[in-house]
C-alpha cells in the first residue's frame, strides 16, 4: 500500500474515533437537557398537584358549610322555633295539657341535640376522609337520604389497600361530591347506586342514578358546565379516567377508575 | 530551543499555569493532585525533548516509561475519586491499575526499557476510555440534574475521552505511524498528538475553570 493511501486511511480512523467520542459527549449533553425538562415538568405537575389539592380541600369544607347552613336552618331551626311555640302555648292552670306539651318540647330538644351532634361529625369536613373513603362516603350519603328524596344503595366491593392516599382519597371523594351535587341539581333521580371496587392496584367508584339523563355523545356547553369537565380534570390529575355513560330518559352512570393507592 | 516550543508543549504548559491558579488551593485532594500531575507532564516533555534534542540525541524512551507510571496513576486515581460519587468505585480501579501495573513491569523487564513501553500505554488507554464511558453512564443514570456546561467533572472526563478514545486509533497503527515521514520530514503522529494534545489540555483547562469559578460549592 502506498504511504499516501495509509496517511489517508490513517486520518479517516482516527477522524471517526473522535467523532465517535464526540458523538458520546454529544448525546449525554443532550439527555441531560432531556432531563432537565422532565425535572422542571415534574416540578411542574407536582405544583399543580398540590393546587388541585388545596383547591378541593376548600371545595369540600365550602360544601359542608353549606350543608351545616341548611341544616340549621331548615332542620334545628325549625324544630326550636317549634319547641319555642310549644313552651309559649303551655298554659299553667291546665296541669295534664301542659305536661303533654312540656314532654313535646322535651322531645323536640332531644331531636335539636341530635341534629346538632350530627352536625358537629360534619364540621370536621375532609378530615372525613381521613377515617377512610369508604366511611366518608357512608357520610355524605346519610345526609343526602335524610331529605327522604333519594334511595341510595352502597357496594363497597373488594378490600381497599392497609396503606391508603390520603390525597387520591380527597380527591375522589370530592369527584363524587359533584356528582351526586349533579344529581341532586339536575338529574330529578330518585335512585342513587353507589359502588367501590378496588382490583389489582385499581380503584373503581361507580355511580348510577335513574334521573333524567343526556346525550352523553352529544353535549353543549350548559351540560359540560354540569361539573363534568371538573370531574374529569380531577380524575386526570390523580392519572384515572372517567367513562360516562347516559342516554335521555335512562339515567346516568358515571365511572371512574383509577390507580390507588 | 525552538525545540521546546511545539504545540503539545505550549499547550501543556497553559494547562498547567491554569491548574496552578484554579486548583492549588482547592478544597479536594484529588483535584490538588492535578497541579502535580501536569508540573511532571511539562517536566517529561521537556526532558523528552531535551534527550531526543541534537545536545544528546538519545533515546527518551526511559523518560516517557517513568512518566508512563504517573500518568496511570494519577488518572486513576481522578477516575476513582469521580467514579466513587456513583458507586464504590475501588474493585474497579484496583483490578484496572492491577492489570497496567502487571504489563507494564512484564512490558519493562522485556524491554530492559529500551523500548517504550506500548502495550502497557495501549492498555491503559482502553482502560481510560471504558472508565470514562462507566462515568458518562453513571451520570446517564442518576436522576440528579447537572449543569454539565460548568462541571469539572464533566469536561475532565470529556478530555481523558476524547484523547484516549482517538489515540487508541493512533495506537492501532503505531507502527507505520511511527516511521512513516510526511512530505516535510515531520511524523504523521505527531500532528495527530499535538491535536489530541490541545483538546486534551483546553477540555482540562476548561474543567478547571469551571472548577474554581462556575461549579456551584454544593457540589465540589
Amino acid at each position: 500500500m502506498a504511504n499516501t493511501d495509509i496517511t489517508g486511511l490513517i486520518i479517516i480512523t482516527t477522524l471517526i474515533f473522535l467523532i465517535g467520542a464526540a458523538f458520546v459527549l454529544a448525546y449525554i449533553l443532550i439527555y441531560n437537557q432531556r432531563k432537565k425538562r422532565h425535572i422542571e415538568e415534574k416540578a411542574q405537575m407536582k405544583l399543580t398537584f398540590e393546587a388541585e389539592i388545596a383547591k378541593t380541600q376548600l371545595e369540600v369544607q365550602e360544601q359542608t358549610m353549606q350543608t351545616i347552613g341548611a341544616d340549621l336552618h331548615d332542620n334545628i331551626g325549625q324544630l326550636l322555633s317549634l319547641t319555642s311555640l310549644t313552651l309559649n302555648s303551655i298554659e299553667v292552670g291546665k296541669p295534664v295539657k301542659a305536661r303533654e306539651k312540656i314532654d313535646a318540647a322535651i322531645d323536640l330538644t332531644l331531636r335539636s341535640i341530635k341534629e346538632m351532634r350530627l352536625l358537629g361529625k360534619l364540621l370536621q369536613g375532609d378530615q372525613l376522609v381521613v377515617m377512610g373513603l369508604s366511611e366518608a362516603i357512608r357520610h355524605e350519603i346519610a345526609w343526602m337520604e335524610r331529605s327522604g328524596k333519594y334511595k341510595v344503595s352502597y357496594e363497597d366491593d373488594g378490600e381497599l389497600p392497609a396503606v391508603n392516599n390520603p390525597d387520591k382519597d380527597l380527591i375522589i371523594f370530592r369527584i363524587l361530591q359533584e356528582i351526586l351535587n349533579n344529581i341532586i341539581k339536575h338529574a330529578g333521580a330518585t335512585r342513587v347506586r353507589i359502588k367501590l371496587g378496588y382490583t389489582d392496584g385499581s380503584l373503581q367508584l361507580q355511580v348510577n342514578d335513574n334521573g333524567k339523563g343526556f346525550d352523553a355523545g352529544n353535549l353543549d356547553a350548559v351540560q359540560r358546565g354540569m361539573g363534568l369537565f371538573n370531574i374529569q380534570k380531577r380524575a386526570g390529575i390523580i392519572g384515572g379516567e372517567v367513562s360516562i355513560a347516559s342516554r335521555p330518559g335512562k339515567g346516568t352512570s358515571i365511572t371512574i377508575i383509577t390507580p390507588y393507592p | 530551543m525552538l525545540n521546546y516550543f511545539s504545540a503539545s508543549t505550549i499547550s501543556e504548559l497553559i494547562c498547567f499555569v491554569i491548574a496552578s491558579i484554579c486548583l492549588i488551593k482547592d478544597s479536594n485532594v484529588v483535584w490538588r493532585s492535578m497541579v502535580v500531575y501536569l508540573f511532571l507532564t511539562c517536566v517529561t516533555e521537556l526532558m523528552g525533548v531535551y534527550f531526543a534534542g541534537p545536545k544528546l540525541s538519545i533515546s527518551n524512551h526511559r523518560v516517557y516509561n517513568t512518566y508512563l507510571i504517573f500518568e496511570a496513576g494519577f488518572t486513576h486515581l481522578m477516575f476513582a475519586f469521580l467514579i466513587n460519587k456513583y458507586i464504590n468505585s475501588k474493585p474497579l480501579i484496583i483490578t484496572g491499575f492491577a492489570i497496567f501495573l502487571l504489563i507494564y513491569i512484564w512490558e519493562t523487564v522485556y524491554n530492559r526499557g529500551l523500548q517504550f513501553n506500548i502495550t502497557s500505554y495501549k492498555v491503559s488507554s482502553v482502560l481510560f476510555v471504558v472508565y470514562s464511558l462507566y462515568y458518562y453512564y453513571l451520570l446517564h443514570k442518576d436522576d440528579h440534574y447537572i449543569h454539565l456546561k460548568y462541571s469539572a467533572e464533566f469536561w475532565w472526563v470529556a478530555g481523558a475521552l476524547l484523547f484516549y478514545f482517538t489515540n487508541t486509533a493512533c495506537i492501532i497503527f503505531y507502527k507505520p505511524l511511527s516511521t512513516m515521514l510526511l512530505w516535510n520530514g515531520h511524523h504523521l503522529i505527531h500532528y495527530i498528538m499535538s491535536a489530541l494534545n490541545i483538546l486534551l489540555y483546553s477540555c482540562w483547562s476548561y474543567s478547571f475553570i469551571c472548577r474554581k469559578w462556575l461549579t456551584p460549592t454544593s457540589l465540589v
